[in-house]
């Protein structure tokens, strides 16, 4: 299944960077992340809950990144299986700088679009009870991330101004 | 004590209610879910969620150390358990090695790779996710035309061109056919995969007595006898000390005609762990890893004169048989092959089949095993052929049958047609919906910008399998009748019926044959330690083939109740009948049931013969029988929905003689239900990594009640020489004749818009794409 679309975070590209390669601060902002450990440079490994349809699992698996070109740009590879099937994702996001439209940023208008596309696979019975909610369940899980992460944002900026 | 059985009406041709139905209704029936052991274990069956991959290793530690947990196997541990069979042989036909438990690779999603046994099936689903298997997933292929091309990923790395088998068909001079033709017609069609989805899944109880050395496998299927040889030689048993019992089985339609990895592996189980073990296959599983239907994709040609006389048929037909072979695989598309001229007098065919490997579950015998998809093909040729012709389907049609007097009609693919009058079922249908004036008022309607088609199909059947040499596993049926000693009477049939009313039909035959009441007899199938070997029910051919069977022992009956009857009444001068032989002389009469008592008191018996009111006869077939028969459909296109509204099912069979025709009227409704399923929602989709994307009934769209549209069936009665009773089968013309029935008017409804053809299924998005974009899909 392909996967394609961006959020604009109130946040600056180099900051926007860091923050996606934060292991504390992904952990916090991936839905149903239950752990989420550094294992070595550019990897991780992580423990997340899957809720798709009537099918919910525990998932293990990597996330890796490639492709570094700090803070353009980064390639995102997730592989987890668990009880109720697998997954893996391959996505390459772009940090573009963009003015924040809408909400509150105490950096005023300047912001980061972040674009993703990728492609996600699914298989075993995740694949075969779920798939008809899956493209919908994956939008939310990526919109639901982003949120939280420009919250994320918010508050780590607020904490670095605000002695 | 004896009975006094009384002679009673004629009950061959009566609607008569089914005798199997008061248990079913009040459920009480006895299913293999409901059999209870002392001691009984459960099984649960670890499933690769991989189209494809490698089995780096498997660690069953986690789930044998949990309370409860008795037993884990593993590929490795069934090594001395035999392949899965196939039954079907072709030249050349490349079979895979298919062990009951995945060893180093999985093939399909579903592929076993473990099974755990616990004192309790929650105990057993839970350990299954604590076993760990290291997969190292590989490229899948689930399209059988991907799997064709180059550099496609091999299903199997040993054939990397995925290709089982290929198979030619040739009869009279089909290249000079084609160029001398007219006119030629082309179309692509497919026939999708579709899920047998019988609502009892399969399910397995296995109980291994050591100190006898006997083991008993109570299996929903439709083949004991088979299963019995086949599962003892997989197991490495004696077939005697093996003893199969099928309980009532929730329908079949083919996916029970097999032999499953999890027959042997319950058997293996149990001789294992020493105690009787359960398998009840869940719902997803039934999706996954039951055999699949269909899987065509056909490419026709149709040579034809400007005068609508056809001349020639091409058929490449690409046949998606999945991972493995099951029992029958590799047959099913050469009954396509056998059937695809249907009724009409094609001198000349060429055909060639490709079977290929894809990274699904297999395909098999699914309600008409190959001749749906035949009748398909060519019913929506006949179709293309009138449109381009401009000639109307149903004259098309009446102007290539073979006459009335054309029979036994030997086709170009060799069958001999028994007995046949083609325009009578189809002229009766035009009639029954008043054919011109329909074309009048869909003129009428289309003028008013209504999407109203009128679909002909007509479909020629082979069923009543055998005769033997034109079987894989022996085409004849058994039968045996007695009569107890209270004058009771029991029948056994080598048939196995799991929903199609043997038990009422075979009654109906024996009470007219000797003049008993219904309720004086029983009808027994399915426990091989009981019941003499017989070939099992699929294919139509329980009546037609276990019928005779039937027909024969009972005359053998007959002739020992006259010997008996002659000597009780001492006269050379009796005649039997009605329950009683009658002594013309004087009058006298002695009744059956005295007659089977003074048998088996055996105080004094006839010359030459022995003790006993008993009788077996094993028939077999001379031929396969044909039955034939027109299906009308009015149907209309929702422009603004796409949905498709059947408002009118004309189905007019011709199976011959009929015992029941309420039985038989049920047969052509289920029929015609599997067949709409086909033809407007059904369709079992993998997706490009070979997942099953539809794999519950949330995306399995099965037709409601609310699909079905009201059936008028009508039947002509053509005799046929095949069998003694003059029957032939019923059990999946419904479902033959009604997909090209269904679409042929969908695409007439269209046809002003340009469409020549829709795949099926019709669903309301991919019509109303075509409507809105006027035709263009």
């Amino acid at each position: 299944m392909k996967v394609g679309g961006s959020y604009t975070l109130p946040l600056l590209r180099q900051r926007a960077h860091e923050l996606l390669q934060d292991p504390a601060i992904l952990a916090r902002c991936m839905p149903g992340c239950e752990d989420l450990k550094k294992i070595g440079p550019d990897e991780y490994e992580m423990q997340m809950k899957v809720v798709v349809s009537a099918v919910q699992g525990l998932f293990a698996g990597k996330v890796r990144i490639t492709d570094q070109k700090p803070p353009e740009s980064f390639r995102l590879i997730v592989e987890g299986s668990g009880k109720v099937g697998f997954m893996k994702g391959d996505g390459l996001l772009t940090l573009v700088p963009a003015t924040v439209t809408t909400g509150v940023s105490i950096l005023g208008s300047e912001g980061t679009e972040v674009r993703y596309e990728g492609d996600v696979q699914v298989g075993g019975t995740l694949a075969g009870v779920g798939q008809r909610l899956l493209d919908s369940t994956a939008k939310m899980i990526i919109r639901k991330f982003f949120e939280k992460l420009a919250e994320a944002g918010a508050e780590t900026e607020q904490a670095a101004i605000v002695p | 004590m004896a009975t006094t059985i009384t002679k009673t009406e004629t009950l061959v041709g009566k609607r008569i209610r089914r005798k199997e139905d008061p248990r079913l209704i009040t459920g009480t029936a006895t299913y293999v879910d409901d059999i209870q052991m002392p001691g009984m274990h459960h099984a649960c069956i670890l499933r690769s969620p991989h189209g494809a991959a490698r089995i780096r290793s498997i660690n069953i530690k986690p789930a044998i150390n949990q309370a409860g947990v008795v037993a884990v196997f593993i590929g490795k541990d069934i090594e001395a358990v035999g392949p899965v069979p196939c039954g079907a042989s072709l030249p050349g036909l490349r079979v895979p090695a298919h062990s009951i438990l995945a060893k180093d690779r999985v093939y399909y999603v579903g592929h076993p790779v473990a099974v755990a046994v616990a004192t309790d099936r929650y105990i057993a689903r839970d350990a299954i996710d604590l076993i760990e298997v290291d997969y190292e997933p590989l490229q899948a292929v689930s399209d059988p035309e991907k799997a064709l091309e180059p550099g496609a990923p091999a299903v199997h790395p040993e054939w990397p061109d995925n290709t089982a088998f290929t198979f030619h068909q040739e009869g009279g001079e089909p290249e000079k056919a084609f160029k001398e033709a007219e006119v030629v017609v082309k179309q692509r069609i497919t026939s999708q995969r579709l899920v047998p989805t019988s609502i009892e899944t399969r399910g397995v109880v296995a109980d291994y007595r050591s100190a006898e050395k006997n083991l008993t496998l109570y299996s929903s299927t439709q083949i004991p006898h088979l299963l019995r040889t086949l599962v003892a030689q997989m197991l490495g048993l004696a077939e005697n000390r093996m003893r199969v019992i099928t309980p009532e089985v929730g329908g079949g339609f083919g996916s029970k005609l097999n032999v499953y990895a999890e027959e042997a592996l319950m058997g293996f189980v149990a001789m294992k762990i020493g105690k009787p073990v359960k398998w009840i296959e869940s719902r997803r599983e039934n999706f996954l890893c039951t055999i699949h239907g269909r899987g065509h994709v056909d490419y026709y040609e149709i040579a034809a004169r400007r005068d609508g006389t056809v001349l020639g048929l091409r058929l490449k037909l690409i046949q998606d048989l999945g991972a493995y072979h099951q029992l029958l695989t590799p047959a099913i598309p050469t009954l396509s092959v056998l059937m695809m001229p249907g009724l009409y007098k094609f001198r000349n065919v060429i055909a060639d089949i490709v079977g290929v490997f894809t990274n699904c579950v297999p395909t098999d015998a699914y309600r008409g095993a190959g001749r749906p998809e035949a009748t398909h093909g060519i019913e929506r040729m006949m179709d293309l052929l009138a449109l381009e012709l401009k000639m109307d389907p149903a004259e098309l049609r009446l102007k290539n049958f073979p006459g009335k007097g054309e029979f036994p009609y030997l086709t170009a693919t060799g069958l001999s047609y028994d007995s046949g009058d083609y325009a009578a079922p189809l002229k009766k249908a035009l009639d029954m919906v008043d054919y011109h004036k329909l074309r009048n008022a869909q003129r009428d309607a289309k003028a008013k910008g209504r999407l109203m088609g009128i679909g002909i199909s007509t479909y020629g059947e082979i069923c009543a399998f055998g005769p033997s040499p034109a079987t894989p596993a022996g085409g004849w049926e058994s039968a045996t009748v007695k009569i107890e000693p209270s004058g009771k009477v029991t029948v056994l049939t080598g048939t196995s019926p799991h929903g199609q009313g043997e038990e009422t039909t075979f009654a109906q035959i024996a009470a007219d044959e000797l003049g008993v009441s219904m309720d004086d007899i029983i009808v027994l199938h399915g426990d091989t330690s009981i019941v003499q070997y017989g070939i099992g029910t699929f294919g139509s051919r329980s009546t037609a083939v276990g019928g005779p069977a039937l027909y024969y022992a009972l005359q053998d009956l007959k002739a020992k109740i006259k010997k008996f009857g002659e000597m009780l009444l001492e006269s050379d001068d009796v005649t039997c009948s009605g329950g009683q032989c009658i002594c013309n002389k004087t009058g006298k009469t002695i009744e059956f049931a005295q007659i089977a008592a003074a048998s088996y008191r055996a105080m004094k018996l006839p010359p030459n013969t022995e003790p006993g009111l008993m009788a077996t006869h094993f028939w077999e077939p001379p031929n396969f029988a044909f039955p034939f028969g027109a299906h009308i459909v009015v149907s209309e296109v929702d422009r603004d929905t796409g949905q498709v509204e059947i408002q009118r099912y004309v189905a007019v069979d011709d199976c011959v003689n009929i015992i029941n025709p309420l039985l038989v009227d049920g047969q052509i409704h289920g029929g015609v239900a599997q067949g709409l399923g086909q033809a407007l929602c059904e369709q079992a989709v993998y997706d490009e990594n070979a997942q099953l994307i539809t794999g519950e009934l949330m995306d399995y769209a099965l037709p409601k009640a609310s699909t079905m549209p009201y059936i008028e069936t009508g039947h002509t009665i053509t005799p046929s020489p095949v069998n003694p009773l003059g029957v032939k089968g019923v059990g999946e013309a419904g479902t033959i004749g009604c997909s090209p029935a269904v679409v042929n008017s969908v695409v007439d409804a269209l046809s002003h818009l340009g469409v020549r053809h829709i795949d099926m299924p019709l669903t309301s998005e991919k019509l109303w794409k075509l409507v809105r974009q006027g035709g263009q899909a």
